[in-house]
């Protein structure tokens, strides 16, 4: 097993992170249990209080899960060398099974966070606690998954034996071999170009549309979902390669590297907070209806639509600036 | 104005050290007027104040503060609304040592989210007002009774309220000091404010400002007092 | 949206004034943060600084160094060794080596001995390492005396001090000539320490090597990359050793925070009950403990972080020197190339603020939900 500083650092946070959402998870269901807007009495009260003390914990939670997933990938980077054949964070990951589901995980309960979020800052604009149900039973799911991601967070790290040769990004992504990877790249760069900027397309009108109109936002948030994946397989596609100016080169963790100016953090970001904002844009609208939030909702759903547009924007901005002015020409 | 519809209050519910601190009151406040809640203590009032004052939750009944219940709102709408609704003058004034007058003044409206410079401009306006201009930037510490209490009452106006509520304001003053409060007091009223006081200090209840007194004893009303 | 961030800008301002208020406190909780902060960072940049010194230096390592084993020890190698493996398509060239080591009874210390490449040195002629002038007090022209293997005195005459820059390397380090080498250590001209390879193609070091095993059974083929990676994994098991053991300081510094943030004096109890009475509310007494973390946190981060950066960089790690130096009577006197990234940054950020700040989430959270009315029932 390895000792170096990062991995504590990830032992520790995760083991925190855990601990947090389980406290928070254990006042959640009680809340379910005994929650009464209409009573005054202590009980009542105390769980009134309860809230903002678990609102506190998972605000906390998400941003360190945040952290923590471009920190794992970081330290993944620089595991590489000590495995034959690793380049990059692809390489360190693919080192035994755990990798990269941590990696999915990870991303998974950050997005699931985010929403959980979005929910509570809704919740908290209506006068009488309108989604507190919902927002606990959505807890009771984050935490058992944010435990998973622990487990094999520690799996991975402490499975990780330098004998093994494992695959660099150059092998794992190219055509040849099988696996999801070589699937998405042995893909023909037209169908992709077309998936991305038609499905991108889609997204930002719908999203306009919903903006202006309050209609679609199903359609919005549901096209912004599927966008999502399909932008990072596209990167994995063909937008890596102008960036790397090398037709061969498709892995989606190099570009967090120093050489690239680190803007794959900024680039994922965006996709991120895109998703995200999008997601909930859909996850809100079943309680549009609702007494409590007929007024506020419809304004929280338009900001989270602007932001969403603004960062899918910036991302297809920023790839498509990357493409035509990069010095490789297909 | 304010209504209070079979208002219960219990503390330590359910424990050996239960406490009911309010039995089934029903009362409304009309605006406009100057109302005194009368008793000794440990009769309620203090509760029922803090109640009509939107500054804790009733275990039972229903309030409807000018049309609007506001039982079970949540904390962050009940503070907002009484912020903006009430100004409160307590019994030890409860000013905050080792910040400035005008920084006391101030600090009621710092979560309406109004641009510093605008809110020191208006503390400002309102230390002029009591004549405590000169005293702006001393510790509260280094104030007489008599400028303490014109701090206290300024602060409680910073978010011009339509309520004022003092608990046992002439508590600590002599009666020099409690006339000049009823006088303030006085002002208020023709301003249009609504007043509400809790005090078994005759200078306060006998008053000629005070329009309705309120008995009160062991949590309830004896005596509604003539409206 | 401006509203609410004057409503912060508001809270802040209230924040710096409270935190002033109560200075006793709060100094001692940054001087107490400040120092985990610089303990951790002082380890982390210090093994880093290491770890990047070793890289660069073993850039120059050769590629393969192959060594005799006998019994599982490092052995002379024959020369004749060589020609086998010259013989190995793709060996581009083999050298020997001469180094070894020699234990000095007046200056109670290790040297190391090396016969350098292309230098030309005498027989007599030594160049010798910063750290032997000063223990033996020799200089440029003096004469440094020396027994051979086989108990007779060698006087060998110093050409020149290797320079300061270099100790860090050089301290206990003697350069001398083949002949010199050969007549001190009584080894024959059959033999060598061990051989080294340059190969042709640089992708095919490992597989040379292999070969190399299997012409040469009893011998041994380190390439420089397990070196790097045996350093690396080395400084990062002493770094994470070092941590280790500074967790339990860590830990003591958690529940000092947790005691100060729990700890409310009857004074802040009661500043916050009228707050809350006056009309702020629980988010906003959050926000505000929020605003006093963060500024601790922030304050106490970038302080240790700094004192730290001096520490190893222009101090020269001298807190860590009496664990360093050990047994070593030649100790160097260098200076580390300064190096600082943000993935160090990041590391300590999440071995510092992050524990702080789960530290502190209940205690605020008490403070924040102090009934209104409080103030006005006592």
């Amino acid at each position: 097993m390895f000792f170096n500083p990062g991995i504590i650092a990830l032992f520790i946070s995760s083991l925190l992170i855990s601990g947090m959402v389980l406290y928070a998870s254990f006042y959640g269901a009680l809340i379910l249990r005994y929650w009464d807007i209409k009573s005054g009495s202590e009980t009542q009260l105390n769980l009134e209080r309860r809230t903002y003390l678990i609102s506190t914990i998972i605000s906390y939670a998400c941003v360190f899960q945040l952290c923590s997933f471009f920190l794992f990938i970081y330290t993944a980077d620089t595991l590489h060398p000590f495995f034959t054949g690793a380049m990059c964070a692809v390489g360190s990951l693919n080192v035994n099974k755990w990798g990269f589901p941590t990696v999915i995980l990870k991303t998974i309960t950050f997005l699931l966070a985010g929403l959980w979020l979005i929910i509570n800052f809704t919740d908290n604009r209506g006068f009488d606690y309108p989604l507190i149900k919902v927002k606990y039973l959505l807890l009771l799911i984050i935490t058992p998954l944010i435990l998973a991601e622990t487990i094999m967070q520690s799996n991975y790290f402490l499975g990780l034996n330098p004998e093994v040769i494992t695959s660099c990004c150059g092998s794992l992504f190219t055509a040849d071999t099988k696996g999801v990877a070589s699937e998405i790249v042995s893909l023909p760069r037209s169908v992709m170009e077309i998936a991305f900027y038609g499905t991108m397309m889609g997204a930002l009108v719908l999203g306009a549309v919903f903006y202006r109109t309050g209609k679609m936002g199903y359609g919005f948030s549901a096209a912004i979902s599927v966008t999502f994946l399909i932008s990072i397989a596209s990167f994995i596609s063909f937008i890596s390669i102008y960036f790397y100016e090398l037709p061969t080169h498709h892995c989606p963790f190099c570009i967090l590297q120093k050489e690239y100016g680190y803007i794959g953090y900024f680039l994922y970001l965006l996709l991120l907070a895109g998703g995200l904002t999008g997601m909930g844009v859909g996850l809100l609208m079943p309680f549009r209806q609702m007494p409590s939030l007929k007024e506020t909702l419809p304004a929280i759903q338009k900001h989270l639509t602007l932001i969403s547009v603004i960062c899918y924007l910036s991302f297809t901005a920023i790839a498509t600036f990357q493409i035509i002015f990069s010095n490789l020409k297909m | 104005m304010i209504e209070l519809q079979n208002i219960r209050k219990v503390f330590n519910e359910g424990l050996s050290s239960e406490y009911i601190a309010l039995h089934d009151l029903t009362l409304a406040i009309a605006a406009h007027q100057v109302t005194v809640l009368k008793g000794p203590s440990g009769s309620g009032k203090t509760t029922l104040l803090s109640i009509l004052g939107c500054m804790a939750r009733p275990t039972a009944g229903r309030i409807v503060l000018a049309g609007r219940e506001i039982t079970s709102l949540p904390e962050r709408f009940l503070t907002d609304i009484r912020r903006q609704t009430f100004g409160f003058i307590f019994q030890h004034y409860n000013l905050l040592k080792g910040i400035s007058v005008i920084e006391n003044v101030m600090l009621p409206a710092y979560p309406q989210g109004e641009p510093f410079s605008l809110l020191k401009k208006q503390a400002a306006d309102l230390l002029k007002l009591f004549n405590l201009t000169h005293k702006a930037a001393a510790k509260v510490e280094w104030l007489s009774g008599g400028e303490a209490q014109r701090t206290a009452i300024a602060r409680a106006l910073v978010n011009q309220p339509e309520v004022i509520i003092a608990d046992e304001p002439t508590a600590h003053l002599d009666t020099r000091l409690s006339r000049e409060f009823m006088d303030i007091m006085r002002d208020f009223k023709a301003q249009g404010k609504t007043i509400l006081i809790a005090s078994h200090d005759p200078i306060v209840h006998e008053s000629e400002v005070v329009d309705r007194v309120v008995q009160m004893r062991d949590g309830r009303i004896i005596d509604a007092g003539v409206i | 949206m401006i509203k609410s961030i004057e409503k912060q800008r508001n809270i802040i301002d209230f924040t710096l004034s409270s935190l002033w208020r109560r200075k006793g406190k709060n100094l001692a909780l940054l001087v107490v943060y400040t120092l985990v902060v610089f303990s951790l960072g002082s380890v982390m940049f210090f093994t880093q600084a290491l770890k990047n010194e070793a890289a660069i230096i073993l850039r120059g390592a050769p590629e393969i160094i192959v060594q005799k084993l006998v019994a599982g020890r490092h052995e002379l190698i024959p020369m004749a060794s060589a020609q086998t493996i010259r013989a190995i398509r793709g060996v581009e060239a083999v050298k020997d080596r001469l180094w070894g080591y020699y234990y000095d009874p007046i200056g109670r210390a290790n040297y190391t001995l090396m016969v350098p490449e292309g230098m030309d040195l005498k027989e007599n002629e030594i160049i010798v390492g910063a750290g032997i002038s000063r223990v033996r007090q020799v200089f440029r022209g003096n004469a440094l005396l020396l027994r051979t293997y086989d108990g007779r005195p060698i006087s060998l005459f110093i050409k020149g001090i290797l320079s300061p820059e270099s100790e860090l390397l050089s301290s206990d380090l003697i350069l001398i000539s083949a002949t010199g080498f050969r007549r001190l250590f009584g080894v024959s001209g059959d033999d060598a320490t061990d051989l080294t390879v340059t190969v042709l193609n640089k992708k095919e070091i490992s597989t040379i090597a292999a070969k190399i095993v299997d012409k040469l059974p009893d011998a041994r083929a380190i390439t420089r990359d397990e070196i790097l990676r045996t350093y690396d994994a080395v400084f990062d098991w002493r770094a994470g050793i070092m941590i280790a053991i500074l967790a339990g300081a860590v830990l003591a510094f958690l529940i000092f925070a947790w005691d100060k943030a729990a700890g409310l004096s009857g004074e802040e109890r009661r500043e916050i009950g009228i707050l809350k009475a006056i009309g702020w509310e629980t988010a906003d007494i959050l926000q505000m403990k929020f605003w006093e973390g963060t500024i601790v946190s922030l304050s106490s981060f970038f302080l240790g972080v700094i004192l730290a950066y001096f520490h190893i960089f222009y101090a020269s790690a001298t807190l860590f020197e009496p664990v360093l130096k050990g047994w070593s009577i030649l100790y160097p006197e260098f200076r580390l190339t300064p190096f600082i990234s943000g993935y160090q940054i990041a590391i300590l950020f999440f071995f510092t603020v992050i524990p702080y700040t789960v530290a502190t989430i209940i205690p605020a959270w008490r403070a924040a939900t102090i009934d209104p009315d409080v103030i006005m029932r006592t």
